[in-house]
């Protein structure tokens, strides 16, 4: 759904121009990429002048790296014919052929140098002198036979349940030939000859062959999402070098719900902006190592710092409230409530001086282990409590759909708090990845104004938060849906500050690390 | 019939037929598809004299998917793993073909008893032991054909004074060796451990210093 449907509670300007944090790709279809792999088929087919399957064979071999295949075919043609498995080694070069000893010739057709590398199966029965039966079965039933280029003959059967197998369980698109030893590879209207009745493996193998030239391109990155086919096209962030000046976060496909969104430059599978892929990988690492000091904070209660009872956390909010004291405190840093309404806020910022004091082995380690933890702290808490909104949110929602039945609220009007959770998620996001970033940047003057984004938003989204787990009542909804329209508003600006601020400071080179990040000097 | 027990029922029959072959393969219960393969260890080799039995599992998808073969005798050999029987050989994981019978395949551990491949090792202890000291291995994998597999060992029968060498022969070490560190208090059965996982062996013996013996001792 778009902003705009909520008609004039959100003010957002079109989006015409691409942000910095923002980057350029395209999103395809399976079909879209089987051109591209025709194409490259088709390029090399006709500078050889070989047949399609054997140019697809060629390029498999070569992970599609056209320019290597055709300077090592120029020098040996023979050689590579025989290492992709295209022809059987004694017969590689024209002039060692042999007489085709099993069926005269009609499958010797020669296609400008080398043998044709397979009969279309299954082939028709053998005239052997004696029955023939497969070696592998023993099955004298049989009356299809088929082989490769090599002429290691099996019967059909035999070669449908082989390929199928290798396909469906092993995820193999080169199929080598069931004789031992033998490594010539069924090119594909053999393995489609042998599918015929199974439509569907013969898609998975397309499937797979489609997977091994995205994974060969650089330029193109596969969606990790279950069963997805789409793949992504985004050469600006081919290079490892890019990514240190910028975070390649794509979505693929047009209709995914939620949108299949990952990085295309790391194998994390969500949205890690603002912070780039070594940085984003390196505190990933730093949590699973030290995953056991901090698991204690995951726990959903803690004691209040005043009257010490239990307080549990059920919702997305920080700002909380003592049941039995009413004493207002913050979820993350445990201080008053009061303090982190005022100009001298500062529960995001980790205050270095007790690491400086520290003089012996023992107190630095500890003032290093509670710095990380003030950072771990902060992004586990966002994780916890965008995840608490969304639970929160769907008590909230089966609530207004009821009220939208006894009142006369419309549709739209009962939408401001779903567009408000989303937002928050979102943002909370951000805020997650940015205590990652925080914890390797240098102290200074730019960490200070990253620390100032940070804090602005934080604090934005813990008020948006708050309104969201207000009391709902037919009665306060209208106020209540201009407040929390407003501050979604501002909570989405301040999100999107943090995000390019961030942006812009890679590409300038504006930030410092405090530990070696890969790809800086 | 179903292609599977087609084929293995005739791989066993086949496999009966075959007098002049000294591969057998046995029902374990009534499946066809659990077996038990048996073969001699191969003649000049230190499992000699010894019977090699070996479980055989023939997968959903067999032959088109490799069978499943471990040692059920316990064997000393760097491609076989000395405590669960399990082996490296690359027919039983990639170089697998459907022409593969259990037969031929019974053939080649056979072979792989003749010709161990130490860089490419499944029992990586004992790969150390082949690569220090390829007499001491042999000796010790005699041994262990002698008391697991039947064979008849180098040492000729046991007599009783050998049984406390037992253990120490089974480990592949030297009675003197593990004596010393036993006298300054250790157990043994934890000197024959930390003396085996550090291949106090042969030449390599003179590499490691006693203090890192007795640092490994005091973990
Ligand atoms: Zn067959
Ligand atoms: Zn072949
Ligand atoms: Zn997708
Ligand atoms: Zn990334
Ligand atoms: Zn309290
Ligand atoms: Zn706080």
């Amino acid at each position: 759904m778009d902003m705009d449907d909520f008609g004039d509670d959100f003010k957002v300007p079109q989006r015409t121009v691409r942000k910095t944090y923002e980057i350029e790709y395209e999103s395809l279809p399976q079909s879209a990429v089987e051109r591209l792999v025709a194409n490259d088929i088709d390029h090399i087919s006709g500078i050889f002048g070989v047949e399609a399957s054997a140019a697809s064979l060629l390029l498999r071999y070569m992970n599609w790296n056209k320019e290597r295949l055709i300077e090592k075919y120029m020098d040996n043609a023979s050689a590579v014919t025989v290492a992709a498995g295209i022809s059987p080694p004694s017969r590689a070069s024209p002039s060692a052929l042999g007489p085709d000893r099993s069926q005269g010739s009609s499958s010797g057709t020669r296609t400008s140098g080398f043998r044709r590398s397979a009969r279309q199966t299954p082939a028709p029965p053998k005239a052997k002198p004696q029955p023939f039966v497969c070696p592998i079965c023993f099955d004298d039933t049989q009356a299809s036979f088929a082989a490769l280029a090599c002429d290691h003959t099996f019967c059909s059967g035999c070669w449908t349940a082989y390929i199928t197998g290798k396909i469906r369980e092993e995820g193999e698109h080169a199929i080598r030939c069931m004789a031992e030893g033998c490594a010539l590879v069924a090119p594909d209207p053999f393995v489609r000859t042998a599918l015929t009745d199974d439509p569907e493996t013969w898609e998975r193998f397309n499937e797979l062959l489609v997977r091994h030239f995205v994974a060969s391109n650089p330029n193109l990155k596969y969606c990790p999402y279950p069963s997805c086919t789409y793949t992504v096209s985004c050469p600006t962030a081919a290079s490892k070098s890019a990514l240190t000046t910028i975070v390649p976060i794509v979505t693929c496909g047009p209709d995914a719900n939620p949108p299949h969104r990952f990085c295309f430059g790391c194998p994390i599978e969500s949205d890690h902006r603002p912070v780039i892929c070594s940085i984003a990988k390196m505190w990933l690492k730093k949590c699973r190592d030290d995953s056991e000091t901090a698991n204690w904070i995951k726990s959903n209660t803690k004691e209040c710092s005043n009257c010490q009872s239990t307080i549990e956390k059920n919702g997305g909010c920080n700002h909380m409230t003592c049941k039995k004291c009413k004493h207002e405190f913050c979820w993350v840093c445990m201080g008053p409530w009061s303090e982190h309404g005022t100009a001298w806020y500062s529960c995001n910022r980790y205050d270095e001086k007790g690491g400086v004091d520290a003089r012996d082995a023992q107190s630095k380690s500890r003032a290093s282990l509670e710095r990380y933890l003030h950072y771990y702290n902060r992004w586990a808490n966002h994780e916890q409590s965008a995840k608490l909104s969304v639970e929160l949110y769907a008590k909230t929602e089966k609530k207004m759909e009821e009220m939208q039945v006894t009142s006369n609220l419309t549709w739209i009007e009962v939408q401001f708090m779903k567009k408000a959770v989303d937002e928050v998620f979102k943002c909370r996001m951000t805020l997650k990845w940015t205590y990652a970033m925080a914890y390797y940047l240098e102290k200074g003057n730019e960490k200070e104004l990253f620390e100032d984004n940070q804090r602005d938003l934080e604090r934005a989204v813990e008020d948006l938060s708050e309104l969201l787990e207000s009391q709902i009542e037919p009665e306060i909804i209208p106020t209540l849906r201009q407040k929390v329209t407003d501050k979604t508003v501002y909570v989405s600006k301040r999100n999107e500050i943090m995000l390019e601020d961030t942006a812009k400071g890679f590409l300038e080179g504006r930030w410092q690390w405090n530990v070696p990040v890969e790809g800086f000097d | 019939m179903d292609a599977r027990l087609r084929r293995v029922n005739k791989e066993i029959a086949d496999c009966k037929n075959d007098k002049a072959s000294n591969i057998k393969i046995d029902l374990v219960d009534s499946s066809p598809f659990h077996l038990k393969g048996s073969f001699p260890g191969p003649k000049d080799t230190p499992y000699e004299g010894g019977v090699f039995e070996v479980d055989i599992v023939v997968p959903e998808s067999y032959p088109f998917q490799a069978v499943k073969m471990k040692f059920i005798t316990k064997v000393y050999h760097p491609n076989i793993s000395s405590a669960s029987g399990a082996i490296c050989l690359d027919i039983l994981k990639d170089a697998w073909s459907p022409v593969l019978t259990l037969k031929s395949t019974l053939i080649s551990l056979q072979s792989l008893l003749c010709s161990p491949e130490p860089n490419d090792p499944q029992d990586a202890e004992v790969a150390k032991h082949y690569m220090t000291s390829k007499k001491s291995f042999e000796e010790t994998a005699r041994y262990w054909t002698h008391i697991y597999a039947g064979g008849l060992g180098s040492k000729g029968k046991v007599d009783t004074k050998e049984a406390a060498k037992d253990e120490i022969a089974i480990a592949g070490l030297e009675q003197t060796h593990v004596t010393q560190f036993e006298g300054l208090g250790f157990e043994r059965s934890k000197v024959i451990d930390v003396l085996r996982r550090m291949n106090y062996r042969g030449s390599n013996a003179a590499n490691i210093s006693d203090e890192r013996i007795i640092d490994e001792l005091l973990k």
